[in-house]
């Protein structure tokens, strides 16, 4: 007796004339196996083998056989070709329906590098690439799976390759995850010592701008992670590092703020407002461009002007860690906007426009607020007596010149011309992010 | 209300009814024949509101549909149905335990049976064996009446019947093809415990019914927009999945003639 299993196979789809046993794609053994006993595990996986048209053979030994396919082959949309009882046994041809066949192609034969040992994403993405555009309504399927059709259109609006997934992510994102770091362990949190007040004030009072402005870029970019389609998901895996990173970043602030006998300093209205207009932006490029374009950029200046100047070591270290990731982040939305605009020019006005915009909301924000400029001058200064003072006041309005020079170039090499990139920094808002 | 809106009554059996209904009348929306639809508890209640003229069309069970020709003298109007109401079939299903091997071997055994008003799962498979030449009187029947006016829609008889078989309760048991099927297709069931003993012959299933009175034109709306509803449209697909079919058919009535002898027989009117 033959044992239930595969008999035989032959892919591809058979055309639905002069059905014969022989002519099927695939032959099903089903042996005594009942219907619903194990013979439809074995029948299901051979439909699937095969292309909507294609035909199964089934033999089974089991009595009634014919009838329960009839059914089921109505239900699930295949057509029964043929039941032909025979002595002993039945034989069935199924050609398989439409209903439900997955759409792709089965993903087979793909060949993952390992480069010492290790499989990072970039590699994965080589092999499987972005596609030009993705359909909402395959949802939360991974790109290279086929997908059963009829599941429900997901709200996914970033759904294009060019505004939403710049060809460097998954490296990006491999980098991301090999320079995490502990915000418990891996600061020497022990060697703080106290500070003289005003020098303490004036940390404490930098590490709360350096937290909320943190804050807004823990929450702007996890605004977009739901809207990203999944083929993308690189994306959304590199804005979850960025996640992780902010909310490292705000540990770390808020902790080196109180460390030493300090505490928290003032959260200023001009602040509130510029990172408010960051919270509601609705485009992801727009937002890209401002928070970590024009914002985190201008952020590495005053994490690299905190770090030259930083009262103690341990507070060199945070900031320098915390400057690591955002160069990052900026490196992300840089590559991001040129990306996009190299796809969409009508881009270029779009991100001006946005600029205006802002700086119009912004109106009445004159300059980064008094208490965050006059802490700034103080730690430069390490020091109150009025020639240290003088030193540091020279070294803050260097610092907002550096942040402008800098702010130039990125808008350069993301393709600005002079005029736009000068033009687009001076109306970058005087909160720094 | 525009007058040229048709008004379709549906009973709802279970909350996907919502969102085939809303997706067909978007359907219509889009082919430009106005059709709104009201939804029922049970198929008597829409029965009565159809004769009464209070709708336009019913969808219907086979048991509203064979009422609706009868109270109509025939002469009700079938707009429709879909691939899937064709060549409905019953189980009789049996314990392999149970000593049954033919049908007259029912007499004396417990023989599980859906709710009164289930086509599937009692009034056809009693009238079809008892065609076969056993003795009801001599079967102790136990009867499953759940969701009683929604005529066996919602399944619920036809898994207490194989509740009842797997436990043994019942030596037998009558359910329709479809849930006997897809019990199986789920993992369900226990093919070392139960068997087909017998399947009946085929029966039609649900029918769009419609006063003879109903104005032409909004019959031929009706067909147009009905028929209109393809597989290969994504939007008509997930509508027509959802509805359990492939395309929507037109009407035929000889599906229905063994439930008529059934309701004569059984005084099942």
């Amino acid at each position: 007796m033959p044992m239930p299993g595969l008999m035989s196979g032959r892919a591809g789809s058979v055309e639905a004339t002069e059905m014969n046993a022989a002519q099927a794609a695939l032959a099903i053994e089903g042996g005594d196996l009942p219907f619903g006993g194990g013979l439809l595990a074995l029948v299901r996986p051979a439909l699937n083998l095969l292309e909507s048209g294609g035909v199964l053979a089934v033999h089974s030994r089991v009595a009634g056989i014919a009838d329960e396919f009839f059914t089921w082959c109505k239900v699930e949309h295949h057509e029964l070709l043929e039941s032909t009882p025979q002595v002993g046994y039945c034989r069935l041809l199924i050609r398989k329906g439409g209903l439900g066949a997955p759409r792709g192609v089965p993903e087979q034969g793909l060949e993952l590098r390992t480069r010492q040992g290790r499989l990072d994403a970039s590699t994965v993405l080589e092999s499987v690439p972005f596609p030009p555009s993705a359909d909402p309504a395959t949802g939360f399927a991974p790109r290279g799976a086929r997908v059963e059709p009829g599941g429900p259109v997901y709200p996914f609006v970033l759904n294009d390759r060019a505004h939403t997934a710049p060809p460097d992510v998954a490296q990006l994102y491999d980098q991301a995850v090999s320079a995490q770091w502990n915000a418990d362990t891996d600061i020497a949190w022990g060697r703080i010592k106290p500070l003289p007040a005003p020098l303490q004030q004036a940390l404490g009072q930098i590490m709360t701008f350096l937290a909320e402005n943190e804050l807004s870029a823990l929450y702007v970019p996890s605004r977009f992670i739901s809207r990203i389609h999944p083929a993308y998901v690189e994306v959304g895996m590199f804005l979850s590092t960025q996640l992780a990173d902010e909310a490292r970043h705000i540990d770390v602030f808020l902790k080196r703020a109180r460390k030493g006998g300090g505490g928290l300093g003032i959260s200023h209205a001009a602040t509130s407002a510029s990172l408010h207009s960051l919270l509601v932006l609705e485009d992801f490029t727009e937002a890209a461009f401002l928070l970590s374009v024009l914002g985190e950029g201008t952020f590495l200046d005053l994490l690299r002007f905190i770090e030259d100047n930083a009262p103690d070591e341990v507070t060199a270290e945070i900031v320098r860690r915390a400057r690591a990731d955002e160069t990052r982040h900026v490196h992300f939305g840089m590559s991001h906007v040129k990306h996009a605009l190299q796809h969409d020019k009508t881009l270029y006005g779009r991100l001006e426009a946005a600029v205006r915009r802002r700086s119009a909301t912004l109106a009445g924000v004159n300059g980064v607020p008094a208490a965050v400029q006059d802490s700034l001058t103080v730690l430069a200064a390490r020091g109150t007596d009025a020639a240290s003072v003088a030193r540091g006041h020279e070294k803050f309005r260097e610092l907002l010149h550096v942040m402008h020079d800098n702010r130039v170039k990125r808008l350069l090499n993301a393709g600005f011309t002079p005029e736009q990139a000068q033009t687009l920094s001076d109306l970058h808002t005087p909160n720094f992010m | 209300m525009a007058d040229n809106t048709i008004l379709l009554g549906a009973v709802a059996y279970d909350a996907k009814v919502v969102p085939i209904w809303e997706g067909i009348r978007e359907h219509f929306r889009k082919q430009d024949v106005p059709m709104d639809f009201c939804l029922f508890s049970n198929y008597e209640r829409q029965v009565e509101s159809l004769l009464a003229g209070h709708i336009d069309i019913a969808w219907n069970t086979p048991l509203a549909h064979v009422r609706v020709r009868k109270r109509t003298g025939g002469k009700s109007l079938s707009l429709g149905m879909r691939d899937s109401d064709r060549d409905f079939r019953s189980r009789v299903i049996v314990r392999k335990d149970a000593g049954i091997k033919t049908i007259n071997d029912l007499a004396g055994k417990s023989l599980a049976v859906g709710s009164r008003d289930s086509t599937q799962a009692r009034i056809l498979p009693l009238h079809f064996l008892k065609a076969q030449g056993l003795d009801l009187a001599k079967v102790k029947l136990m009867a499953f009446d759940t969701d009683v006016g929604k005529h066996g829609d919602t399944g619920t008889s036809e898994l207490d019947v194989l509740k009842a078989l797997h436990e043994g309760r019942a030596n037998a048991g009558t359910v329709g093809d479809l849930i006997w099927v897809l019990e199986q297709a789920a993992g369900r069931v226990d093919t070392g415990k139960l068997e087909v003993l017998w399947t009946t012959p085929g029966f039609d299933h649900c029918m769009f019914d419609a006063l003879p009175t109903l104005n032409p034109g909004k019959v031929e709306a009706f067909k147009k927009g009905l028929f209109a509803m393809k597989w290969e449209n994504p939007e008509h697909r997930r509508i027509l999945e959802l509805e359990g079919l492939k395309q929507w058919m037109p009407p035929r009535e000889e599906g229905y003639a063994s439930l008529v002898a059934a309701l004569d027989d059984q005084k099942g009117w």
